[in-house]
C-alpha cells in the first residue's frame, strides 16, 4: 500500500508528536513500521532471533524516551532511529569485549545521537539546516533508485551484513577479490549520482 | 586550513554504518569534524543508512511486542546511571589548540619521549582498552623512521606539516597506509608536528632504536 505509506516529512511529525504530547497513536504507528524493520536489520547484522527480538524493543523504548532529542534538521526520522538500534547493537559488542567496538564518541549519554556529536555538530550551522537535511535525504534516495540492483545490493550488505564481502561474494557468485573492486564501483557511482543532483 | 587529503568513500561509510574498530573511528571522526568536505559525505552516507534501513524487508515481531514496549514506557526509566568523570588529560597541543571534540571521553596520556625529537601520548578509548590510537609529536626538521605496517595506519595532522614522499600533509589532512607501504615522513623544518594516529596490527620499524620506540607504543 504505497499509496497510504507515510513520507518522511510524516514520520517526523509522528516523532515530534510523541516528543511533545506522549502521543501513544503516532508511537504505535512508529512501532509497526520501524519496529520489523529494526529486527530485519539485527538479524543481518548477526544478533540470534532471541537477542535481535529484545534489542529491537530496547531501540524502539529509546525511541519513546529520546524522542525530545530528535533534529529533523540533522536527520529524518528513519535515519534517526537506525541510529538508535545501530549504537545498541555495538554496545552490545562493546559488553562482549569485541574487537571491533563502538568508536569513542559513540556513548550513550544525551540524545541518540549525543553518540557522534562531532560528526553531527556543524559550526556553520543556520536556519537553512532543516531544508538541507531534507534536500539530503531526498538526493540520496534518488541516487539510490538509479543504481542498478546489484549496487544497491552491495551498498546495502556493505553497511548492514555482519560479514559483506563473503556474503556478496556468494550472492553475486564473485571471486572475493572482485567484491573490493565492485565495492569501490559502486561507491564511485553513487558519488557521481549524488554530485549530479546536487543544484 | 585547507585540507589536501581526505579518506575514500569506503571508509567515510563504514564510519556512518558503525563498522569501524574503535581506534580508526576516532581517527576519521576528528577528521569529519575538522573537514566540512567529509562531514557533508558522513551526513549522506547516514541518510543512505536510513534509505536502505527503511527499504529493509520487515521480520514478524512477537504479537505482543508493542504492548510490552508500552508497559516498559508505563514502568518509568531506570535510574539515571551517575555520569562517568570525565577521563584525565595530561597532554597538551600546541599554542593552546583545544583537543577535537571528537576525543571528548577519551583519556589522554602525558607526552613521553620515545627518541630524539620524537614523543608520544597514549589514547585511551572508554570501554576499548584494546583500541591502539595516540599522539605523535616530531620535532621540526625530524624525520620518524621508515617504517611499515602489518595492518592499516590511520593518521590525522592536527598541527604542524609532514612529507613522506607521497605528499605534503597538513592541518586537517588524512592519511592511510597499508602494508604495501613504505614510509619515512620528514616533519617541515619551521615547527613540530602533532598527529593523531590508530594502528591494526603492527608498525614494523626497521633499525634497533626505532624498533623499541616501536615496543613502547605497544605497537
Amino acid at each position: 500500500m504505497p499509496g497510504s505509506m507515510p513520507t518522511n516529512d510524516e514520520w517526523n511529525v509522528l516523532v515530534q508528536a510523541v516528543a511533545s504530547r506522549g502521543d501513544r497513536q503516532a508511537y504505535a504507528a512508529l512501532f509497526k513500521h520501524f519496529a520489523p524493520r529494526l529486527k530485519s536489520y539485527l538479524l543481518r547484522a548477526g544478533c540470534a532471533a532471541g537477542l535481535a527480538e529484545e534489542l529491537t524493543q530496547e531501540a524502539m523504548l529509546k525511541v519513546w524516551r529520546k524522542a525530545a532529542t530528535f533534529d529533523p534538521a540533522r536527520a529524518q526520522a528513519s535515519t534517526w532511529i537506525f541510529t538508535i538500534a545501530r549504537h545498541l547493537h555495538i554496545d552490545g559488542h562493546r559488553r562482549q569485549g569485541d574487537a571491533a567496538a563502538a568508536p569513542a564518541w559513540d556513548d550513550d549519554a544525551g540524545g541518540a545521537d549525543a553518540g557522534a556529536p562531532e560528526v553531527a555538530a556543524d559550526p556553520e550551522d543556520g536556519p537553512e539546516r532543516l531544508l538541507e537535511s531534507g534536500r539530503r535525504e531526498q538526493r540520496v534516495r534518488a541516487a539510490l533508485a538509479h543504481l542498478s540492483d546489484e549496487q544497491a545490493q552491495i551498498l546495502r550488505r556493505s553497511y548492514f551484513d555482519e560479514q559483506p564481502h563473503a556474503l556478496i561474494a556468494r550472492d553475486l557468485g564473485l571471486p572475493l577479490g572482485t567484491v573490493k573492486s565492485r565495492i569501490r564501483l559502486a561507491l564511485n557511482h553513487l558519488r557521481r549520482l549524488l554530485d549530479g543532483f546536487e543544484s | 586550513m585547507t585540507i589536501r587529503h581526505h579518506p575514500e568513500d569506503e571508509l567515510l561509510l563504514q564510519l556512518a554504518a558503525g563498522r569501524l574498530e574503535a581506534g580508526a573511528a576516532i581517527v576519521l571522526a576528528v577528521h569529519a569534524e575538522q573537514c566540512p568536505r567529509c562531514r557533508a559525505r558522513v551526513r549522506e552516507f547516514e541518510a543512505l543508512g536510513g534509505a536502505l534501513f527503511e527499504a529493509l524487508e520487515p521480520e514478524l515481531l512477537a504479537p505482543t511486542a508493542l504492548a510490552e514496549t508500552l508497559a516498559r514506557i508505563d514502568a518509568g526509566p531506570r535510574a539515571a546511571a551517575v555520569a562517568p568523570r570525565p577521563p584525565a588529560v595530561r597532554a597538551q597541543l600546541p599554542q593552546g589548540l583545544p583537543w577535537p571534540r571528537s576525543l571528548a571521553g577519551c583519556a589522554i596520556g602525558p607526552w613521553r619521549r620515545l627518541g630524539p625529537g620524537l614523543r608520544w601520548s597514549r589514547i585511551g578509548a572508554p570501554l576499548d582498552a584494546q583500541a591502539n590510537i595516540f599522539l605523535l609529536r616530531v620535532t621540526g626538521g625530524r624525520r620518524l623512521p621508515m617504517h611499515s605496517h602489518r595492518g592499516r595506519e590511520m593518521t590525522q595532522v592536527l598541527y604542524g606539516a609532514f612529507d613522506d614522499g607521497r605528499g605534503l600533509f597538513g592541518p586537517g589532512d588524512f592519511d592511510t597506509a597499508d602494508d604495501t607501504v613504505q614510509h619515512q615522513p620528514v616533519v617541515q623544518p619551521d615547527r613540530v608536528c602533532d598527529c593523531l594516529a590508530s594502528v591494526s596490527g603492527q608498525v614494523l620499524f626497521d633499525g634497533g632504536q626505532a624498533r623499541i620506540g616501536g615496543a613502547l607504543v605497544g605497537m
